[in-house]
């Protein structure tokens, strides 16, 4: 017969065993969801599992803003619908010239023998809430795969383009702003058609195109469209304008930084363009290693 | 019963029911007639780590100065009922967190295993403290989970440069700390029977 300690002083498994164990675990996690895309099953269960409290805590602010619009005074409404009916207006000239040139250049593309562009399914989609993190910026919006989501969609406000879904659960979808630390996005300068790659800024709130030669014709001003080369993006839309251009003489690259366009911290209503992505090559092995496969193709 | 004159509390606790007179008992000294507390019930302490939970679920967005609320009421149970909720409890909750923030997962529950380790260690020595006092041990653990996902975002590589900017929300929850030990006090603070604070 063995004689353990009383039950009184068993007090089971060590702090020190669990932390050990709690924290190899974690740290496991860790690994494991940043290297290889293995345990989004998991995160999809257990989003699904939250999504009900996290509706139900959505409540309060949604009725406060309710309430709020409820005593909205006829005088700002009035105001608002001026404001409305003056863009539209001044809209309406280039919409109609839009329909003509779209024809025209469909046309043309036919003549030249043109891939066409296709015109992408679009999904309107309201900001849930960004989550509390303080490391990178996301926003969670209320369609997910059910409703066609796809990671690597773009997303884009009446502005421009605000960033791009990088996560997608059954009901939700977590979008990546643009200004977001190692986003990128294919871009081109409008005024002169140099190609560059957008990545989110060293200051926040603001991106910066990469690897452009010192004394590439950039400036202060120039508006900076999607260039449409991934295939993700649709080109043309607007991503931002040059803040400013400082050249080093010891540095062989340009630093460029841009404003963007999309109200990447003010929108509630966003519209999700649901791009077939078209089938991308194999990285070649080399680049696969030294990066982090899974996350970048997400991001793609 | 209820009104006790409280001697030295002896330091280690085995069962639940001596862990709460320990509470009380440390937690009162310079109040020497405090009454003893009654045990907690499992039925509130998880209601008020799932309320903490809610609380963190709020859309505070980018709100500077909200505490993380969880790690908050993780941290009291962890200190006044040690062998209810532990690091499993602790693991799991940031577990949660991690799918609700879009984060890496693993990252909260990493930063919440360490500070219930914390506070589980520290537990015996933070309840001889006045409340107010206990704000200044609080404060480092809450500060070590912070700098502990910090820590996971950098190695990761994705972490904006203004990261730092967020550990004063560890400040706003230690200082929260006397309002939150209060609150989560009060069931067991109740007296046994109604009428004996009825006026007669």
């Amino acid at each position: 017969m063995e004689y353990g300690p009383p039950p009184l002083f068993n007090q089971g498994v060590s702090a020190r065993a669990r932390l050990i164990f709690f924290s190899f675990l974690a740290v496991l996690l860790i690994v494991i969801d940043a290297r290889v895309n293995a345990l989004e099953t998991i995160r999809v269960g257990v989003g699904v599992m939250l999504y009900p409290l996290q509706r139900v805590l959505l409540w309060p602010r949604d009725a406060l803003v309710q309430a709020g619009r409820y005593v909205t005074t006829v005088g700002s409404l009035m105001r608002e619908n001026e404001r409305l009916r003056e863009v539209s207006t001044e809209r309406a000239a280039s919409l109609l010239q839009d329909e003509q040139l779209r024809t025209e250049n469909a046309r043309l593309r036919q003549l030249q023998g043109l891939r066409e562009h296709v015109a992408a399914k679009t999904q309107v989609v309201q900001v849930l809430y960004e989550p509390r993190d303080r490391f990178t910026h996301k926003l969670v919006v209320d369609r997910g795969s059910s409703d066609g989501v796809r990671a690597g969609n773009p997303v884009i406000d009446e502005q421009g383009v605000v960033g791009q879904v990088t996560r997608v659960f059954p009901l939700v979808a977590e979008v990546t702003v643009l200004t977001e630390k190692d986003q990128a996005i294919p871009v081109q300068v409008l005024r002169n058609g140099l190609r560059s790659v957008a990545f989110g800024g060293s200051e926040p709130g603001t991106l910066e195109l990469r690897f452009l030669a010192a004394n590439a014709d950039v400036s202060s001003g120039d508006a900076v469209v999607t260039s449409g080369l991934d295939g993700l993006y649709p080109p043309g839309l607007p991503v931002g304008t040059v803040a400013r251009v400082e050249r080093d003489v010891k540095d062989q690259f340009a630093r460029v930084v841009l404003n963007p366009a999309g109200g990447v911290d003010a929108n509630s209503v966003l519209v999700v363009l649901q791009v077939q992505a078209p089938p991308l090559p194999a990285p070649p092995r080399e680049d696969a290693r030294g990066e982090h496969p899974g996350r970048r193709s997400a991001r793609r | 019963m209820r009104f006790w004159p409280l001697r030295r509390a002896n330091g280690d606790s085995a069962g639940a029911e001596a862990t709460t007179t320990t509470t009380a008992a440390a937690s009162s000294r310079g109040q020497p007639h405090k009454q003893v507390l009654r045990p907690a019930s499992p039925v509130f302490i998880w209601g008020s780590l799932v309320a903490g939970l809610a609380l963190d679920l709020l859309p505070w967005g980018r709100t500077p100065l909200v505490p993380d609320f969880l790690a908050l009421v993780l941290v009291f149970w962890n200190i006044h009922q040690p062998r209810r909720v532990g690091m499993a409890a602790a693991f799991m909750f940031g577990l949660l967190m991690d799918v609700h923030g879009g984060a890496l997962f693993g990252e909260h529950a990493l930063a919440y295993t360490l500070l219930s380790y914390g506070a589980i260690t520290l537990h015996r020595r933070i309840l001889w403290f006045a409340v107010p006092s206990q704000s200044l041990y609080v404060l480092p653990l809450l500060l070590v989970a912070q700098l502990a996902s910090a820590a996971v975002r950098l190695w990761v590589g994705g972490a904006s440069p203004y990261w730092w900017a967020g550990l004063s929300e560890s400040v706003v929850g230690a200082l929260l700390w006397p309002v939150v030990t209060w609150i989560l006090l009060v069931p067991q603070r109740r007296p046994l029977s109604r009428d004996q604070t009825r006026p007669i």
